[in-house]
């Protein structure tokens, strides 16, 4: 322990000179590191957006319930009241014509003229039930089987679509965050060996005169870290731009749509490649020396 | 309990092509001994130091160096025997790119010391082997003669057990050669044994409490004081 801290001095002046005796390798070793991460913050990114719109979709996940023609006003209410008190029925309201008319209306916006075709409502009374998305299916058939409800309509297409879009999201990122993993590894393993043969000779004197194996090999794990750190830093300074960017792009929309904010996206997912390019770039440098040893 | 830095019994080295390099060696070499061992280039001085460092390993017989059974092979006593060891290699193994300074520093910057009192015993050892005026130089600048002290400055300054020289007269005229094993001879003393290898026995001055030892062919004969000299010459 007094070594490694008597020696920190000496231990940073042979990383940079481990880094500057390949420097152009070392410097590929950097793009091709920040690449890959980059490409990784991205999924991260996109995985992100689609499990916090999912999540969203969710909480907003709703059926609308029509009645059998000739229904009292009485019975309507009782209904609602009985689909309230359903599991996995989160609020059950009652749609007069009326209030169907008027979201309708906002509904179609620049559109809404084409109401004024019709002389009388053209909207039937509803059920606007809000529901969990898991338990959809069985509040759908508990719905419909009831007395007095015609039919349902419901939204479960979309997010079936949605959920899956977003499970191959996943799928894909967790490919793709093996892939990162493992190319990052073999990037700073092979840039290790590569110090290790340029300064073998030194390595060489050093073992001779008995210097213990993680004295020698501890300038060369500060390397591998702090290339992929660099590599790190460089895909979260892309990554925020593009955040940024791509936010600007979308300022009119966001409002409507349930994207996590920006602020804490970047913040985020800054920690998160921050952490895995120094954990990457350890375990990378660890089985650089290790190998080496083997030989 | 065992005082002596080197302990052999019937040492043996065979490389893999059949070369007997050491042959059934017995010696005990205890602190305090100045050690000259002497015979050909090619008679097994060299794989008997290597024997020594543990970057070869006895084929047969044993091999006990500052309490590590070398046979054994294992590298963490071995590196930790290492530290005891000042070696002097014949083709000096500096690091290149570095200050004289710098290189003899670099053997002690695992030993937990301070690096101010690193650099401080660094430039004592160099001010002792006469090059207190190239402290600074890079060694790729040095001449050879120089280089040699360098290396000597970075085995000495660990205050080893064990000094082991390998041909250090090699490349020197003969007033050189004779003041480097003088040199060389001073470092032995009461807690460090001096094991210099040479081909070039004329250059050994008759010493009372010297090991002599002759090598050819992996055949080892051992003698001390006078009679020793005597016999290798």
């Amino acid at each position: 322990m007094k070594s490694l801290f008597y020696n920190m001095g000496y231990f940073i002046r042979e990383l940079f000179k481990t880094i500057r005796l390949s420097a152009l390798s070392n410097f590929f070793s950097f793009i091709g590191t920040s690449l890959i991460l980059l490409l990784f913050g991205l999924i991260l990114i996109s995985w992100w957006i689609g499990d916090n719109l999912v999540s969203s979709l969710k909480d907003e996940a709703q059926i609308s319930a029509y009645f059998s023609p000739g229904m009292e006003q009485e019975q309507m209410h009782k209904l609602v009241d009985e689909i309230a008190s359903m599991d996995g029925v989160t609020t059950a309201r009652y749609i007069d014509t009326e209030m169907a008319y008027e979201e309708n209306k906002r509904l179609l916006g620049d559109e809404a003229d084409i109401l004024e075709l019709f002389d009388d409502n053209p909207f039937e009374s509803y059920i606007d039930i809000r529901i969990n998305l898991d338990d959809m299916d069985s509040v759908i058939s508990r719905v419909t089987s009831l007395q007095g409800i015609d039919y349902v309509r419901d939204n479960r297409d979309v997010l079936a679509q949605l959920k899956s879009l977003v499970n191959a999201i996943k799928l894909i990122g967790s490919v793709v965050a093996l892939a990162v993993g493992i190319t990052t590894i073999i990037i700073i393993s092979h840039m290790i060996r590569q110090g290790i043969y340029n300064n073998r000779e030194q390595i060489n004197t050093l073992w001779l005169l008995g210097a213990p194996s993680w004295f020698i090999g501890f300038p060369f794990v500060l390397a591998g870290i702090l290339l992929t750190l660099l590599g790190g830093f460089a895909a979260v300074g892309l990554i925020v731009l593009m955040l940024e960017k791509g936010y600007a792009q979308l300022s009119g929309y966001l409002m409507f749509l349930p994207f996590p904010s920006v602020s804490e996206l970047k913040q985020n997912i800054s920690y998160i490649i921050i952490v895995i390019s120094a954990g990457l770039g350890l375990f990378g440098s660890l089985f650089g020396l290790s190998s080496i040893k083997k030989d | 309990m065992d005082k002596s830095i080197i302990k052999a019994s019937d040492l043996s080295l065979v490389y893999k092509d059949g070369t007997k390099a050491v042959n059934k060696l017995n010696i005990e070499i205890n602190p305090g001994d100045l050690v000259y061992i002497t015979g050909p280039s090619g008679s097994g001085k060299t794989s008997f130091l290597k024997l020594l460092m543990g970057i070869e390993f006895p084929t047969g017989g044993s091999l006990n160096v500052l309490g590590v059974d070398i046979k054994k092979g294992r590298k963490g006593r071995i590196q930790k025997m290492r530290r005891q060891i000042g070696p002097i290699f014949q083709e000096f193994k500096l690091i290149e790119g570095r200050t004289a300074l710098e290189n003899v520093c670099m053997g002690m910057r695992f030993f937990g010391i301070r690096p101010s009192k690193i650099k401080k015993q660094a430039m004592e050892a160099l001010i002792r082997v006469g090059l207190e005026s190239k402290i600074h130089t890079k060694v790729e600048n040095l001449s050879w003669g120089q280089a040699q002290r360098v290396a000597i400055a970075r085995a000495v300054v660990r205050k080893p057990k064990l000094l082991l020289a390998d041909e250090p007269t090699g490349n020197l005229d003969h007033e050189n050669a004779v003041s480097m094993l003088q040199l060389l001879g001073s470092f032995c003393d009461s807690n460090t044994a001096v094991v210099i290898t040479t081909h070039a026995t004329h250059l050994i001055e008759n010493q009372k409490n010297a090991i002599y030892v002759h090598v050819d062919k992996g055949e080892f004969s051992i003698k001390t004081g006078k009679a020793g000299i005597a016999a290798i010459s």
